[in-house]
């Protein structure tokens, strides 16, 4: 059910990826089958509410980012943006619209920034190509307005400036200030502090949670890191090798975990000042399947502690298990 | 505010070009290359001045076949043309043919390569096998079958953009057949650039395709365009040269190419004239290998760990 309310709106997502056979199944007609990326993912985010998506690498978590910024099509599902659906719009001009109220942050802001650009000019492109601004002037406010959201002043100092004369630390600001520009409603932020040091992550995710304060910004955080989900969250949702297991409201998921898979997570967190809550479930063991393998029934079963016969074979859906938790394990009521 | 306490000193733009002359100019060969090409282009942009109007048979100046002396520092020609003369002016000739050529295959190398290593799929297959034709067509034999055919049909008489209607076919066809090399070069780079985080992020700031390859990838391709303009420009002399040398070349306009294949029909090898056949072979000589010297010091500068040898 699209609710008007929410920003945005995944119905059942899939992203799949071919895989290229080799000659020889080719000719015999064998289907080489496919990378489940992401495998039916049902997510909602609110206005102006904070949503990280949990996961360890391969989990998918970066391509559902990419689906939402339509850097990727999904080949399932739908994606509603605002109650339209916007799962088959495709096309830069068509798209137009969209980019102005959709933005992403990047992980690595070095490669996100084009060495030969200024500063400048990295900010003003999407006012620029998506036509926000009437003259020049207009566009010289507009960036130093986005730069100082973004921490970074006076802003004139920065505007001819290029990358690799700013610190990582800006340069990420930078990228914030890129995708503050346009004012957008929902930001994606695919691991925007991982890249950091520990003293700056504190001032980036500042910047983050003060813009949600200001202008009602919605953010879809995407980290591998339970308590820093935790820190700046509304709601967590787990992902596993492309299908949600837990979600719920950060503190329920945190301290109230259901899933073995988010235990396991909060389980794997080095925590300052001894093993509170340590001793549950052992580490996780192994390493995510591959995405083209994924194990029948449950897809966790192969590493999970607790998995006994069912798990094997039948895949559990979610189930409510407080309000607004939801939980997919056989074991969780 | 701890990281803004970080400064660096200012080195914009500026900084950077001084910094790659630094690089450019550290290398032995593009300090010749450049002190060489820089005399030939002198030559080339004030002939008039420095031997005179261009000699013909009418207005010949000297004897027949006179060896070089201090009246014709390189001798004469069999109707008694000053050969300086003739080599000045063809210097002109032959830099604005090859420079030209070099123009019309870079543009045309850069947005093929460019154009299917963006896009990708179908373009891309059906771009490189048009390509991978021209690359594997050896560009003389090519040029030599077209030449003829098409000054067939646009006639020999006037003159296109100041150029003799046989240099200017010589010219486009010199750019149709050499700009393959140019292509795949741009494409593998473009293919290793599209996979960058800046283009994901150009595309959700809502730039249009032909705005990312503009603003984004060509900029980040100037240095291997330029690295292997210059030797394209090489290319495009010798193959010039042969072409003129076989007599596809203008006698009104006479290149350095025309000059060796007049020498040659003349029998100046066998009657000895060897400042004839020589000063405009030492010529093009010079000038090719300014230019391989100066592209290998660009592609040394910009990339020191790959190395073209074309």
């Amino acid at each position: 059910m699209p609710d008007t309310a929410d920003v945005l709106c995944l119905e059942s997502l899939h992203v799949h990826f071919p895989i290229q056979g080799r000659l020889f199944d080719r000719l015999r007609g064998r289907p080489a089958g496919a990378v489940r990326a992401v495998d039916g993912i049902d997510l909602n985010i609110g206005r102006g509410e904070i949503v990280a998506l949990v996961g360890e690498s391969g989990s998918g978590k970066t391509t559902v980012g990419r689906v939402i910024t339509k850097l990727a099509q999904p080949t399932g599902g739908r994606m509603l943006f605002d109650g339209r659906d916007m799962t088959s719009v495709q096309g830069s001009s068509a798209l137009r619209p969209y980019r102005h109220r959709v933005q992403m942050i990047f992980q690595d802001a070095y490669q996100a920034l084009n060495p030969r650009h200024t500063v400048f000019d990295i900010v003003a492109e999407p006012l620029r190509s998506l036509r926000l601004v009437e003259d020049g002037k207009q566009l010289a406010e507009r960036v130093g307005e986005a730069l100082a959201s973004a921490g970074l002043n006076p802003p004139g100092d920065f505007f001819a400036r290029f990358p690799h004369e700013l610190s990582g630390g800006q340069r990420q600001r930078v990228v914030i200030a890129g995708a503050l520009a346009v004012r957008p409603e929902l930001i994606v932020a695919d691991e925007p502090v991982s890249m950091l040091d520990v003293s700056i992550r504190a001032q980036i995710l500042q910047v983050l949670v003060d813009l949600r304060a200001k202008h009602n910004m919605a953010l879809l955080f995407i980290t591998h890191d339970l308590p820093l989900a935790w820190l700046i969250a509304d709601r967590i949702a787990v992902l596993y090798l492309g299908k949600l297991v837990e979600i719920g409201s950060a503190d329920e998921v945190t301290f109230n975990p259901r899933h073995p898979y988010t235990v396991a997570l909060r389980n794997a967190t080095p925590q300052i000042g001894g093993n509170v809550g340590r001793a549950e479930l052992p580490a996780l063991q192994g390493e995510v399947p591959s995405a083209a393998r994924v194990p029948k029934g449950c897809r966790f079963h192969p590493r999970c502690p607790v998995a006994f016969d069912r798990c094997r074979e039948e895949e559990p859906p979610p189930v409510e298990v407080g309000s607004g938790h939801t939980a997919a394990c056989w074991l969780a009521t | 505010m701890s990281e803004s306490t970080v400064r660096y000193s200012p080195r914009g733009r500026a900084g950077a070009i001084k910094g790659f002359l630094r690089r450019f100019l550290g290398y032995g060969g593009a300090q010749v290359g450049l002190v060489c090409l820089m005399f030939f282009l002198i030559v080339a942009a004030v002939p008039g001045i420095l031997v005179g109007p261009l000699q013909t048979a009418i207005n010949a100046t000297g004897d027949f076949l006179v060896p070089p002396s201090s009246q014709h520092l390189l001798g004469t020609d069999e109707v008694g043309r000053d050969v300086l003369n003739l080599v000045v002016h063809g210097a002109r000739i032959s830099l604005t043919i090859a420079l030209l050529a070099t123009v019309i295959s870079l543009v045309l190398g850069t947005t093929i390569g460019m154009t299917a290593g963006y896009y990708g799929g179908r373009a891309d297959v059906w771009l490189m096998r048009l390509t991978d034709f021209f690359f594997v067509m050896p560009s003389f034999v090519l040029a030599l079958v077209i030449t003829p055919v098409v000054l067939e049909v646009m006639g020999r008489g006037g003159e296109i953009l100041g150029l003799r209607p046989s240099l200017f076919v010589i010219i486009v066809v010199i750019g149709m057949t050499s700009w393959a090399f140019v292509a795949r070069i741009v494409r593998s780079q473009t293919l290793s650039l599209k996979e960058r985080t800046f283009i994901d992020r150009a595309r959700i700031a809502g730039s249009s395709n032909l705005s990312i390859m503009v603003r984004h990838l060509l900029p980040n391709l100037v240095p291997q365009i330029g690295a292997n303009g210059a030797l394209v420009v090489a290319g495009a002399i010798y193959v010039e040269t042969s072409l003129s040398f076989l007599g596809l070349g203008d006698p009104l306009q006479p290149s350095w190419g025309t000059l060796l294949s007049l020498a040659q029909r003349a029998g100046a090898a066998s009657a000895g004239a060897w400042w004839c056949l020589g000063a405009p072979g030492v010529c093009v000589l010079m000038v090719s290998l300014s230019f391989v010297l100066i592209g290998n010091a660009l592609d040394d500068t910009f990339n020191p760990r790959r190395r073209v040898i074309p």
